[in-house]
């Protein structure tokens, strides 16, 4: 018998800890204090659990079977509930106890003037545990009961505030179609069953990809598209959207930098170890596919939003797409590479989201054609927002920049490798699609916190600590893991990276043999990049220019003091159109490239109906073709 | 660590980060480009012209006028933005080579060409932050187009990147190479990449992005002064302008070794064979060699400098925005895929 303060316990208490923080705020979550200690407990010790997890996985390679109850075997079939850790799950895990820490560091100033606040840290637990449940369980159908528990807490999450114009409707649309996601994973679980007769991940690795036939092939089509909901791949963008747009900014922190976390590790437990089917080309092709129309159709999207929120909500389906096409390359840099990316997504798009909150929190509203100006009003939350934007928009040397460069390489390698101009169009893609972000970044940062502060927004404050703290937190993540790119793959992306290349060492230890760690060199760029030492090149040659220009009184500046606002009736006119000012109306703010792209974007615009029927029918189509794809090539 | 050895290599490089190929160097070079521009259109459109050397004159006149900060304008943003855009601006300078000379000889190499692309945004992105910081309509339509323009140039310039690489890779027999050094070492034992086939379009392409990417006409539907009053700049006065002129001049410079480095490497390495050919040898020859393969790349960016920013200035009337885009992402980026397919194909 284990002792209980082992190490093997820590996954599970990980879990347990979080739900348990769930159900004590149901009890005592009345008392302000009691909720906010109660919830700040839990994801600290959750978070603590994980990460003195680190050295065992990550460094020795150790993967962590947990049998509950320890029923494990019975007449060779896995008949227990298992957890199983590698270096893959405990990778996600991380990921997502980060952002579980800080969202609920952030939710206790901002969440403070809402109703139903106990109501709110309990829904929130029950997602963040059904998240960590979902990545740290070794078993199927466990997983599905932990889309389950996430799902129906999301939805819950969309539609707090729902007196907000248009949150029981996206929180509607989040139901219908996140309902579909997670019933074909349920009908793909049984078919799976079905043929092999356990639920166990390791023992259904060892045994699928010696039962492929047509069965198995639809459940993994099933599969597929239920991941790819969670995960909010083209064609599920819409939602997102809409769910981003109604959720408080600490649940789009979850939805956008966990939720679809969850769905991407599903695909790659899909991919690589139950079928291990990405030496086939047609799944690579599968992969790439999605994930670089995800990429690009939800980029151009985000050009043509009015709502920060919604904006950001399709700027992260697009990063999104860069994981999988990474993922979907099958290199061991690929695989890295996108696991380094989905890391920084998560960061830099929780910082958005939070720099997002604390506007609509100070100003109430998102709308980029009536905000304007906050820098003046709110410098910490300019400052921290523009580095979570130069992190995105791939600007050196934010962390953002540090993992696509990785993705263009290693789509560029896996091109010059397979002769296969395909990559060629991908490497593209991505290298474009960079700059697309960085347009409408540009676009935000002169619509919200540049430009001209409009008379209503004159007495507008700076958030409260608490929430600059959180914001802070995530600021620090994104410049450290983008200059310290090689930690972050020895430590972190890259043992994740040769988990998801060793099935076999993942299918033994849940048997209990524990096999050799293949230490294969860690994958090599094709380029350099050491942001490091640009930094202090950098660095040098600022200090050195800006002593020159202070020695030549470049400080000696006067205001302009004709900048008084003469009052309003000396202007020519000042009402109707005049009082809705906006210099140029935020998704019209590139009307040189709209124009060029017009039949384009009224095709994607007569596309997005909004209407849910739409929608469900698309998750239908999605879910035919892939079926119809899979028989057909495999 | 304090010892004779490394306070002699701290020096070394703030030498290069201060003088050559960094601060000074770009100061006095870029300045002459842009002087040597004015009176070339001039000249070419039947004017007299102002002295080459008015760039400086205009430069240290501005740093002695008054700065004004609007009184809308975040003023940290505004006087911090043109700062941080010429220092990045210096910093990609110190990774382009000179030839055989290199910043980072005896170091690993720090950034490569794909990071160039995207360090090449930083300064763009800062005059944009300090023009929208200042508030003004008319910097609020110059960040509009300027944002187009640099999506505009970036996909044919990305398309001469992957094919410069492939190329040079192709012909080495190992895949890649997108290291600037590397492309300058192989065009040093090959020939310059300009002699063949598959990159003549790309060079063209390249030549046509310069004028986009320095904003000069008929590109500079961002600054535009005749009826944006020069859009992002509009609000600016005093130093600050003097180092947004200055980073403009710096960007000629940047852009056009840039060109030398990727297509015209070839051309000033044998200098050092030819100097000890003449008999010479020793420190005074590694000087003279190194004197001589700058005075050729001031040579090769001058006339680059002359066809494709000059002469394009003094035939073409400004394109409107649309225009512009449309521009590059047709009649360039077609050429910079003639050449990628070219390459792929093994030309």
């Amino acid at each position: 018998m284990m002792n209980v303060l082992s190490y093997q316990h820590f996954p599970i208490y990980a879990i347990m800890v979080l739900f348990l923080g769930a159900f004590l705020i149901v009890l005592f979550g009345k008392n302000k204090i009691a909720r906010s200690c109660l919830a700040l407990l839990s994801v600290t010790g959750s978070l603590a659990l994980l990460v003195s997890l680190v050295p065992r996985v990550m460094l020795n390679g150790e993967i962590i079977t947990y049998w509950m109850g320890n029923r494990a075997y019975a007449g060779g079939y896995a008949i227990g509930i298992a957890l199983e850790v590698d270096a893959l799950s405990l990778f996600f895990a991380l990921l997502i106890a980060v952002a579980v820490f800080v969202s609920c560091v952030y939710s206790i100033r901002y969440m403070e003037h809402d109703d139903n606040i106990p109501q709110y840290y309990t829904l929130f637990l029950m997602l963040a545990g059904g998240v960590l449940g979902l990545v740290l369980s070794g078993d199927l159908f466990n997983m599905f009961i932990m889309v389950e528990i996430l799902t129906f807490a999301a939805v819950a999450l969309t539609a707090f505030r729902n007196t907000a114009r248009g949150a029981l409707e996206a929180a509607f649309k989040y139901l219908v179609v996140g309902s579909i996601g997670s019933t074909c994973i349920l009908a793909g679980t049984i078919m799976l069953y079905a043929q092999v007769h356990t639920l166990n991940f390791a023992q259904l690795s060892a045994l699928i990809p010696g039962h492929l036939n047509g069965s198995t092939r639809v459940a993994f089509a099933l599969l597929f598209v239920g991941f790819s909901t969670k995960a909010f791949l083209v064609p599920f963008h819409p939602l997102a959207a809409d769910a981003h747009g109604a959720a408080p900014a600490s649940i789009s922190v979850l939805i956008s930098g966990v939720l679809t976390k969850s769905g991407i590790y599903g695909i790659i437990r899909l991919v690589y170890f139950l079928f291990q089917s990405m030496g086939l080309r047609p799944i690579q092709f599968m992969l790439v596919f999605v994930g670089s129309v995800s990429m690009f159709v939800c980029v151009t999207m985000a050009l043509a939003q009015h709502d920060f929120k919604r904006l950001l909500a399709f700027h992260s389906i697009s990063q999104i797409g860069y994981v999988l096409t990474a993922v979907g390359l099958s290199t061991a840099l690929g695989i890295s590479a996108g696991l380094y990316h989905a890391m920084n997504h998560t960061i830099f798009k929780g910082l958005l989201f939070l720099a997002a909150g604390a506007v609509l929190h100070e100003t109430g509203t998102t709308d980029l054609d009536r905000l304007g100006g906050l820098s003046k009003r709110m410098p910490h939350t300019t400052v921290l927002f523009l580095i979570g934007a130069a992190s995105i928009s791939g600007i050196p040397p934010f962390n953002g920049f540090a993992s696509k460069w990785l993705i263009y390489q290693a789509a560029y390698l896996r091109a010059v490798e397979t002769g296969n101009i395909g990559y060629l169009l991908v490497t593209i893609i991505a290298l474009v699609t960079s700059t697309l972000t960085l347009a409408s970044f540009v676009k935000v940062s002169q619509s919200v916190f540049f430009g001209r502060l409009p008379e209503e927004f004159k007495d507008v404050k700076e958030v409260p600590f608490g929430m600059r703290f959180a914001m802070s937190l995530f600021a620090i993540l994104c410049v450290l893991t983008g200059l310290l790119p090689d930690l972050v793959t020895k430590l972190l992306s890259g043992p994740a990276a040769q988990a998801v290349l060793n099935p076999i060492r993942y299918i033994a230890a849940a048997r209990g043999i524990e096999m050799p760690v293949e230490n294969a060199a860690l994958p090599q760029a094709a380029g350099a990049w050491s942001p490091i030492n640009w930094l202090l090149l950098l660095g040098i040659a600022l200090f050195a220019i800006t002593l020159v220009a202070l020695l030549g009184k470049y400080d000696q500046v006067s205001e302009n003091a004709s900048g008084e606002k003469l009052p309003a009736k000396y202007d020519l006119f000042f009402s109707g159109e005049k009082s809705v000012y906006s210099q140029v109306g935020g998704g019209d703010l590139f009307w040189g490239f709209k124009h060029n792209w017009r039949h384009y974007f009224s095709f994607m615009h007569d596309l997005h109906s909004g209407v849910v029927n739409d929608y469900a029918l698309w998750a239908v189509v999605a879910l035919a073709l892939a079926i119809a794809f899979l028989q057909i090539v495999l | 660590m304090f010892s004779l050895a490394f306070l002699q290599t701290a020096l070394l490089y703030l030498g290069y980060i201060l003088i050559f190929p960094g601060f000074l160097f770009c100061f006095v070079i870029g300045l002459l480009l842009c002087g040597i521009d004015r009176k070339a259109v001039a000249r070419m459109q039947k004017r007299v012209g102002p002295p080459i050397l008015q760039p400086f004159y205009d430069f240290f006149k501005l740093c002695g006028k008054e700065t004004i900060v609007p009184a809308a304008a975040n003023r940290t943003t505004f006087m911090l933005a043109p700062l941080v855009g010429l220092a990045a601006l210096v910093v990609i300078q110190l990774f382009i080579p000179v030839f055989n000379f290199r910043v980072f000889r005896n170091l690993p190499e720090v950034a490569d060409i794909i990071v160039i692309l995207y360090l090449l945004l930083i300064p763009a992105v800062s005059v944009m932050l300090g023009g929208a910081a200042t508030g003004s309509p008319y910097a609020g339509v110059g960040l509009s187009r300027e944002m187009v323009t640099v999506l505009a140039v970036e996909l044919p310039l990305v398309l001469v990147l992957l094919s410069v690489a492939k190329t040079v890779g192709n012909a080495l027999g190992n895949g890649l190479v997108f290291s600037l050094s590397g492309i300058v070492d192989f065009q040093a034992a090959h020939g310059s990449l300009i002699g063949r086939v598959s990159m003549i379009p790309a060079a063209l392409a390249m030549l046509l992005i310069i004028p986009g990417e320095t904003g000069n006409h008929p590109f500079d539907a961002a600054e535009a002064e005749t009826e944006i009053c020069e859009g992002l700049l509009a609000e600016y006065s005093g130093a600050p302008l003097g180092i947004y002129k200055l980073s403009h001049a710096v960007k000629m410079l940047t852009l056009t070794s840039l060109f030398v480095a990727l297509f015209l490497g070839g051309i000033g390495t044998g200098v050092e064979h030819l100097v000890a050919a003449i008999g010479l040898t020793g420190g005074f020859a590694a000087a003279l060699s190194l004197i001589l393969q700058v005075l050729i790349l001031v040579l090769l960016c001058i006339v680059l400098t002359l066809v494709t920013i000059s002469f394009v200035h003094a035939v073409t009337a400004r394109l409107k925005i649309e225009q512009l885009f449309k521009y590059y992402w047709t009649v360039v980026t077609g050429l910079a895929l003639i050449s990628l397919v070219l390459a792929w194909y093994g030309y």
